[in-house]
């Protein structure tokens, strides 16, 4: 019995674990493997976010806002960050996908998580 | 200590005390909140300081690039920092606290708005244990003060409370002087009366000889006296006066036969240089009360045997005896109500206080010249 409770906890965990990383690898795929491309440090975005919207819900929507319909006003880059990359297109991406992705970025890049009290 | 004295130093005290404690509880009150205000915001101050130096840590943390961000943490200052939606996000608090500075948990908080929002923060809270020692010193000392208060007042309050209540105790035992010695006064000449009506009664009336009438015509005269002189007294301040033309010579000679009886009972040897036809534009009462006041003294306080001096002249009235005098020191009063010059005849000591009335009312001068043991002198000047 213990046997078989041992073998589902492992399969379940490995599970999450594959959720985990398949969620990972898309988000690379769909975003920061361009950004790289473009170096575009994605931290320093991140942080540009966190800096002007506080809380996660209210970066996920201007996040959101931003790569439906990217338009200079909707950007949290200065201005004169766009003489030198151009404006990015529409994002294609599934509602829900795309979402998805940016609740795994600010997962990624969170900077609460980081946060700890001198031992 | 009499019982409505009593009762009137008590009802004194209760609302001066009374009053005087609201008023410093009231004082003392708006006083200790001020203090304590003064004495929290000085304690605030540190946190105010810590505030702005977490703040400007802040911004240093955002920036950082590093794996692990240490969060700044004071030893006595505890410290969290909140989202926009206040949501905590991290601090040096043992459990999370929520963003409500509306706690009674003795501790002094402190909210600063952060913004931009580093590290996401939007509100830093901070909170510090309050140190309770100047606040309790503070309480000692009003408490004290209070009680110091307190007591000087209480002291003060009764101190003034037996300076208010002197006059009335006065009054009261003046009062109750003037009732002992009217029933005593009233009391002689009644029983004078009865005595001597049993007398004539028990030997029949054949057997009656003048001198039972004589005493029974000298007590009459005598409560007549009292009657009238406590009537005057208690009529004078709504008495209308009828001035007229009064033949004082006259209304002297009438009044000194009048008590002819009681000289006569004390063996008193009558002096009289009467002017005749002397005239004053007076209140025949007043004159009355004028005349056999001074008479009835002189014949009272005179020693048996002595000598009844009258005189009248276009210029004064004067009575005089040889009697028992007045004592130096009882001079300056012997003009005030219910005062005698001593106590070794009855009477209400009321007689020089009604002559001295009705001297001011018609603004005569009075002299008294007496020397103790040897008699006394009365002396009226009419006015010019």
């Amino acid at each position: 019995m213990e046997k078989i409770v041992l073998i589902i906890s492992l399969l379940s965990l490995s599970l999450f674990a594959f959720e985990d990383t398949t969620a990972s690898s898309r988000l690379v795929t769909n975003c920061l493997t361009c950004h790289e491309k473009e170096q575009i440090p994605s931290s320093l975005i991140y942080k540009r976010y966190l800096m002007k919207y506080s809380t996660d819900g209210r970066m996920e929507e201007a996040m959101n806002k931003y790569l439906k319909d990217p338009k200079k006003e909707h950007s949290i880059m200065p201005a004169p960050f766009f003489l030198k990359f151009p404006m990015k297109e529409k994002i294609s991406l599934d509602d829900a996908v795309l979402r998805d992705n940016i609740q795994t970025y600010l997962e990624k890049y969170s900077m609460k998580k980081r946060l700890m009290l001198e031992e | 200590m009499f019982r409505s004295e009593k009762r009137s130093l008590i009802r004194f005290l209760i609302i001066y005390l009374g009053s005087t404690f609201l008023l410093f509880s009231i004082a003392s009150w708006l006083y200790y909140i001020s203090s304590k205000h003064h004495l929290l915001d000085q304690q605030r101050e540190p946190i105010k300081y810590e505030a702005e130096h977490i703040k400007s840590q802040l911004r240093t943390l955002h920036r950082s690039n590093a794996e692990k961000i240490i969060y700044p943490s004071h030893t006595h200052i505890q410290s969290a920092i909140y989202d926009l939606d206040k949501a905590y996000i991290f601090g040096t608090f043992q459990t999370k606290q929520t963003l409500d500075i509306n706690k009674y948990d003795n501790r002094l908080y402190h909210i600063m708005k952060v913004e931009p929002y580093y590290l996401g923060a939007a509100y830093l809270l901070l909170a510090k244990d309050i140190d309770f020692e100047p606040i309790e010193k503070l309480q000692r000392n009003i408490f004290l003060f209070m009680l110091g208060a307190g007591l000087f007042f209480a002291m003060l309050g009764y101190f003034l409370g037996k300076l208010f209540v002197a006059p009335m105790r006065d009054s009261m035992e003046k009062m109750n002087r003037f009732i002992q010695d009217t029933t005593h006064e009233l009391n002689t000449p009644i029983s004078t009366i009865l005595t001597n009506i049993e007398m004539i009664e028990t030997f029949g009336k054949e057997e009656a000889n003048a001198t039972e009438l004589k005493r029974i015509e000298i007590a009459s005269k005598t409560l007549s006296r009292i009657y009238d002189d406590l009537t005057y007294l208690n009529l004078n301040h709504q008495y209308h006066r009828e001035i007229n033309t009064i033949n004082m010579s006259r209304l002297v000679e009438e009044r000194v036969v009048y008590f002819s009886a009681m000289a006569e009972a004390k063996l008193l040897k009558t002096v009289m240089y009467i002017l005749p036809d002397v005239t004053l534009k007076m209140d025949k009462n007043d004159a009355f009360r004028l005349i056999d006041n001074l008479l009835s003294n002189a014949i009272k306080y005179n020693k048996k045997e002595g000598t009844l001096g009258v005189r009248l002249t276009k210029e004064f009235f004067e009575v005089s005896d040889t009697g028992v005098g007045i004592q130096k020191e009882n001079m300056h009063r012997i003009l005030q109500r219910f005062q005698r010059a001593n106590n070794s005849e009855g009477g209400f000591g009321i007689g020089l206080d009604i002559v001295n009335q009705v001297v001011n009312s018609y603004d005569f001068v009075l002299h008294i010249n007496s020397k103790e043991g040897k008699g006394t002198e009365v002396n009226i000047q009419w006015k010019k």
